[in-house]
């Protein structure tokens, strides 16, 4: 068994735009190349790019995990027309309707979906794998479900947005309950207690010890802004070793 | 008594670059043109619930838009053309085609997005036709294959067949498609068609020479690098950049 981390979520807000950057995660056992989650459009390339580092090709998924149907999670699908797609039976049903006010997932996300080999999950949790039970988390969205997988040293929790970032472990109140506040309670902390590591939806992974998070991962941003015709471009970072090295902590 | 159109940026494009996912600030302008309300473009899936809270500000229902003008298909420009369920959506006959290509697409293009704009009431658009009085589709193929723009009075809403004002001030031009030299020849003919140009993703500015904005920005985007600590926010404006991470670099 194999767990890889090809992109790590990013919890930022902007006012202009909604990030999205969400945990992508490779596991690879019994035969099987899965892709968890595949992302907003916005990390295509930093996708493609980080499949290749483990000398592979959208072309090698032969399975995806798609915890939701929201915007950010799905909009990669059409780069893997040779993998199986397993998402929660809750997750297709509803949005054949979405809510009105739901303007997480895309009125067309079935659309996306057709064409491709689904297997829907029931409500129940089930071993999909050998050591890869599938968790229920409803209420981010509708029916979401995470996987729990089982190595030789420990549980890996794979939340999704039912941990949306490492806040929702210390503050235990879930960030971004989104159809249903009671549910995302419960489902935070049913994924608290289901494991050791952690990969939230929006932010790196980390282990949770004693109320306390320690990340795993490290991560590293930067823009460049034009705001002259034929000016220079500015830059900006968000660099997590840097603020670390700065120490804000209270 | 006719009064002429009316230009409103919802938003307005950034000429922003990262290192490791693709910013899509794309530009998206509300024009009221006599009793017409028309969208031109509709953002990446990232703008939706801002895009649909800034039409709120300017107490527009989206079911009050009449039409949407989608100058190409790509992912950060006609994510969000179904938010409108009045309106006729406009594409050029060769951007619709292009979309609904099964072949290979350029890597903005998602593979589901003709599926998706197949289930609007579509009208595809061959030539310039008049939508109403001192409102004009314009061709500007390259690109993208259909790509369009729309001529308002002196103002063009030219897409992404002039990116940027770097591009109106050095004829540099980003296309991933083997079109090249026709995407050139589309910027030199909005450049001359029109005196002040609404870019795909940069400020309006006037032609000149030299070029000038007409407009600032500023962006900010919030996150945290330490779940137990407040947000850190980055303020990125068009006069006054500042960061608490900040470089300049060219």
């Amino acid at each position: 068994m194999k767990i890889d981390l090809l992109i790590p979520g990013l919890p930022a807000k902007a006012d202009h735009f909604l990030f999205g950057i969400c945990s992508l995660v490779l596991i690879r056992t019994a035969g099987r190349k899965i892709l968890f989650d595949t992302g907003p459009f916005r990390v295509r390339p930093t996708l493609i790019k980080a499949l290749q580092q483990f000398d592979l090709t959208p072309a090698d998924i032969d399975t995806i995990f798609l915890t939701h149907l929201h915007w950010d999670h799905v909009e990669n699908l059409d780069l893997f027309p040779n993998a199986e797609v397993l998402t929660p039976r809750a997750e297709f049903e509803y949005a054949a309707a979405p809510r009105p006010n739901d303007w997480g997932t895309p009125p067309y996300v079935r659309e996306m979906l057709r064409d491709m080999r689904l297997t829907l999950l029931p409500e129940i949790e089930q071993e999909i794998f050998p050591g890869i039970t599938t968790l229920l988390l409803p209420g981010h969205s509708v029916g979401l479900q995470g996987l729990v997988i089982d190595t030789a040293s420990e549980r890996v929790v794979l939340a999704s947005d039912a941990l949306w970032s490492a806040r929702d472990a210390t503050r235990a109140v879930p960030d971004v309950a989104f159809f249903d506040p009671a549910k995302a309670q419960t489902s935070l902390d049913r994924a608290l207690a289901a494991g050791d590591v952690f990969y939230p939806g929006h932010d790196r992974p980390f282990r949770f010890k004693d109320g306390k998070v320690h990340y795993l991962t490290q991560y590293r941003y930067e823009w460049s802004f034009a705001f002259q015709p034929l000016g220079q471009s500015f830059g900006v970072g968000i660099s997590t070793m840097q603020t670390m090295s700065t120490g804000q902590r209270p | 008594m006719t009064t002429s159109p009316l230009i409103t940026l919802l938003f307005s494009g950034l000429p922003v670059s990262a290192d490791s996912f693709l910013p899509g600030v794309s530009t998206v302008a509300l024009v009221r043109a006599e009793s017409r309300l028309i969208m031109f473009d509709t953002g990446p899936y990232a703008y939706r619930p801002i895009l649909q809270g800034r039409l709120r500000k300017l107490n527009i229902d989206v079911g009050e838009i009449d039409t949407v003008v989608l100058s190409h298909v790509h992912w950060d420009s006609a994510a969000n053309a179904d938010l409108f369920p009045n309106a006729t959506v406009l594409l050029h006959d060769r951007e619709l085609a292009y979309a609904e290509a099964t072949g290979e697409h350029d890597d903005e293009t998602a593979g589901y997005i003709g599926r998706s704009l197949r289930r609007l009431r579509l009208r595809p658009i061959v030539g310039e036709p008049e939508l109403c009085p001192g409102v004009q589709i314009i061709e500007l193929p390259g690109h993208t294959p259909g790509s369009i723009g729309l001529k308002i009075g002196d103002a063009l809403l030219a897409g992404d067949a002039v990116s940027c004002a770097y591009a109106a001030a050095t004829g540099d031009i980003h296309c991933t498609l083997p079109t090249t030299s026709l995407a050139r020849q589309s910027l030199k003919k909005a450049l001359d068609l029109a005196p002040v140009i609404y870019p795909g993703h940069d400020r309006p500015f006037r032609v000149g020479p030299p070029v000038t904005y007409l407009d600032d920005y500023s962006v900010r985007i919030r996150f945290f690098t330490d779940p137990t600590g407040p947000d850190e926010e980055i303020r990125i404006g068009s006069f006054s950049p500042k960061s608490f991470a900040s470089w300049p670099s060219d």
